[in-house]
């Protein structure tokens, strides 16, 4: 118990001896200062999903975004990385930025919904977007409830898919493909998905034969190992896959790795990237990368469009928006140097088809793989 | 040197090095540690959110802490306490009891579920002498697929594959008035299980003749084989009142600060737990004690973060050196007896 005590009464002073170093309290921020008019002292937050900020994907994407739009509007911006992934973890960061006065928060990820369900509530003078998902009380069929100070954004991540689809197979032109994706997710499956369209398309109209087996479509379960993102792609290269789309964040690095060691002993492997533009992490030597091209959500366009709304004073609160082909929030990234000029050419006139309503990418499963 | 003046020096040295590295990195060390501790106590919220995030840390410090006072590095605290937070997850989806009821059986089954899971690597460390630490890391990843692969497939959430449904209210720690107490923090009755098993486990291993007999066992196995204590019996209870321990965590955690259990997720607090109780120099009070150290860095670090320039990089490994000095107490032990001793040999010289 002595022990216990000293523990006690030790823990106490080092305590109050850090506490008494700071004697100015903290200029509180006031409390409705938010509102209509939020030009003046304008301070963005974010809160970051599982995984670091150079994630190469939500993360990275959302904060870029943020960052580009303070090379416009220059605003103060921060993030804040929770130290786990519950509700609560994601609710304390909240709590964090508004109180330290940052009342325009993004969170990238439909983890959020129920903390920006409740946070939505609590801080009324905030203003709140949430990225792949919409508040919800996350009770069995509870309706999503955007409030007035929120928004909520989706990508049709099976247009992207469709895109990368048409290219890889466009490419490729006779071989197989494989899908490694992350979580069983819906914005993964919908990559996957609209991949395996954009695949069927091209074989049925420009004349490719790129097969994908059922073996070869495979969801490893978490976003974030590495090593079975290697294992998975070693399998699939060695039943004869030729290119595959990795939807999995760091799995997907994995099977980049795996691909690039492939190449330097020699055979002509891909891999397609996935939310962002991955041709750098593909580079295996000088400028050369393993990275076919990418199916991209232009997610920094999205955190970048709501802070230029905000700045504007037309945040679309209360709305749902989906970002898509029709006002450029996926497709191929800009430069694509794998790509011969003749595919870019047919796959940006598929991008306009599926534009003009002429192409339709279902975002349902139907007899697709998995 | 007192056990407790070496926490206390870890601590200290931990926050030097953190304001170290802040320094160092262009930060001011005074203004950051005022948001930290701010940033845990601010107010009667911030209080209540600290409490609730030592909680889980309290009960895996009190497993590992009473797994290292019998001899045994129970090293898989953090698959204990997923397998009970979803035993009890179980229990609190299926069931419809009336409350009370209801959370006394979740918590009975989060304890039974973390002791399972921990009498396992019990049992074949008294029969086969197989090491703890490798099996209970085994068991640490069996515990996260079992549990990835049977939440989707029987208590799937309705829009989300990779976490349960949702806790019903009545199956939750959660309790109005103490959230009203805390101007809507999240502490919940998890934070009480803490307590009371804090003190149990203070009385069972200072007071009993069983703690007396599965001390003896951990400071020699053979010796207490000699003098008649069944060593076999004692490791495998051990284990499983640790790992019942860390199954308390798990309730405390899923059913607590969360609402549902997500899958692919181990929990860090696990292993945070080794760092809690080598702080709380294995002592149940201590443990107490450092968990709500650990409760106020970690629950302090995001308004450091928010009010100071500070990356939360560099915060995080600011906690990391401290945790690092908490962990290697036993150096300064030794760097103590050095300074004695050359202090000595100085005497004898100057004599």
């Amino acid at each position: 118990m002595k022990k216990g005590v000293l523990s006690l009464i030790s823990l106490a002073l080092s305590v109050t001896m850090l506490a008494g170093c700071g004697s100015k309290p903290a200029s509180e921020p006031s409390g409705g200062a938010g509102g209509e008019t939020p030009k003046a002292n304008f301070m963005v937050g974010m809160v970051t999903d599982a995984g670091t900020i150079d994630d190469k994907s939500f993360n990275q994407g959302t904060y870029e975004g943020i960052k580009k739009a303070n090379e416009d509007f220059k605003m103060k911006y921060k993030y804040l990385k929770p130290a786990g992934q519950t509700e609560a973890d994601y609710s304390k960061e909240i709590t964090n930025l508004y109180d330290a006065g940052y009342k325009f928060i993004v969170t990238p990820g439909f983890k959020f919904e129920t903390a920006v369900f409740k946070a939505q509530d609590k801080y009324t003078d905030a203003k709140f977007v949430i990225i792949d998902g919409t508040p919800n009380s996350g009770e069995p069929d509870a309706p999503p409830v955007v409030k007035e100070n929120t928004v909520s954004i989706y990508f049709a991540e099976q247009e992207s898919g469709f895109l990368a689809g048409v290219a890889t197979a466009l490419h490729v032109k006779d071989g197989q493909a494989g899908f490694i994706g992350g979580l069983e997710i819906p914005p993964v499956q919908k990559f996957n998905w609209g991949f395996q369209q954009g695949v069927a398309y091209a074989n049925e109209n420009l004349g490719t034969k790129l097969v994908i087996n059922k073996e070869n479509v495979v969801y490893q379960g978490s976003f974030d190992d590495v090593a079975a993102g290697s294992q998975l792609a070693a399998q699939m290269y060695d039943r004869g896959v030729n290119v595959i789309f990795a939807a999995a964040g760091g799995v997907g690095v994995g099977a980049i790795n795996e691909a690039k060691t492939r190449v330097q002993n020699g055979s002509d492997v891909w891999v397609v990237g996935v939310d962002v533009d991955q041709y750098q992490d593909g580079v295996y030597e000088g400028d050369k990368s393993v990275i076919l091209t990418s199916a991209v959500k232009k997610i920094d366009h999205a955190a970048y469009d709501m802070i230029k709304a905000e700045m504007e004073g037309k945040f679309p609160g209360g709305q749902t928006l989906t970002l898509d082909a029709t006002n450029d929030g996926i497709g191929l990234p800009e430069n694509n140097p794998n790509l011969s000029d003749d595919v870019l050419k047919q796959v940006d006139e598929v991008f306009n088809k599926i534009k003009g309503g002429e192409i339709k990418v279902s975002a349902e499963q139907g007899d697709l793989i998995k | 040197m007192n056990n407790s003046v070496k926490s206390l020096v870890a601590v200290l040295f931990g926050l030097i090095a953190g304001a170290l590295l802040m320094a160092l990195t262009g930060h001011d060390p005074v203004e950051g540690y005022k948001y930290l501790i701010q940033g845990g106590l601010k107010n009667p919220e911030r209080i209540g959110n600290t409490l609730a995030t030592a909680t889980p840390l309290i009960l895996t410090g009190l497993s590992v802490a009473f797994a290292f006072r019998t001899g045994l590095f129970n090293i898989g605290a953090a698959g204990q306490m997923l397998f009970g937070g979803f035993c009890a997850t179980a229990v609190g989806l299926s069931l419809e009891l009336p409350r009370a009821l209801l959370l006394l059986v979740m918590v009975l089954a989060g304890f039974i579920g973390g002791a399972l899971w921990a009498v396992v690597p019990g049992f074949l460390k008294a029969k086969y002498n197989v090491h703890e630490v490798v099996s209970t890391i085994m068991m640490n990843w069996t515990a996260y697929w079992t549990v990835y692969y049977v939440i989707p497939a029987y208590f799937k959430g309705t829009s989300l594959e990779t976490e349960s449904r949702q806790l019903p209210a009545d199956a939750m720690l959660h309790q109005q008035w103490l959230s009203d107490m805390f101007q809507g923090s999240y502490i919940n009755f998890g934070f009480f299980i803490a307590v009371i098993a804090v003190l149990v486990v203070a009385f069972l291993i200072n007071k009993t003749t069983l703690g007396y007999e599965l001390k003896a066992v951990g400071f020699n196995r053979h010796a207490s084989e000699y003098a008649g204590i069944a060593v076999k019996r004692s490791i495998v209870l051990s284990m499983f009142i640790s790992g019942g321990l860390a199954g308390l965590a798990g309730v405390a955690q899923y059913a607590g600060n969360a609402s549902s259990l997500q899958i692919g997720v181990m929990p860090s607090q696990g292993f945070d737990g080794i760092a809690v109780a080598l702080l709380g120099i294995n002592a149940p009070v201590g443990v107490f004690v450092s968990a709500l150290f650990f409760g106020i860095l970690y629950s302090g670090r995001g308004f450091m973060n928010a009010m100071t320039e500070i990356p939360p990089e560099i915060a995080d490994s600011i906690i990391a050196i401290i945790i690092y000095f908490a962990a290697t107490s036993i150096l300064i032990e030794r760097l103590y007896h050095k300074l004695k001793l050359r202090r000595a040999a100085n005497k004898k010289q100057g004599e």
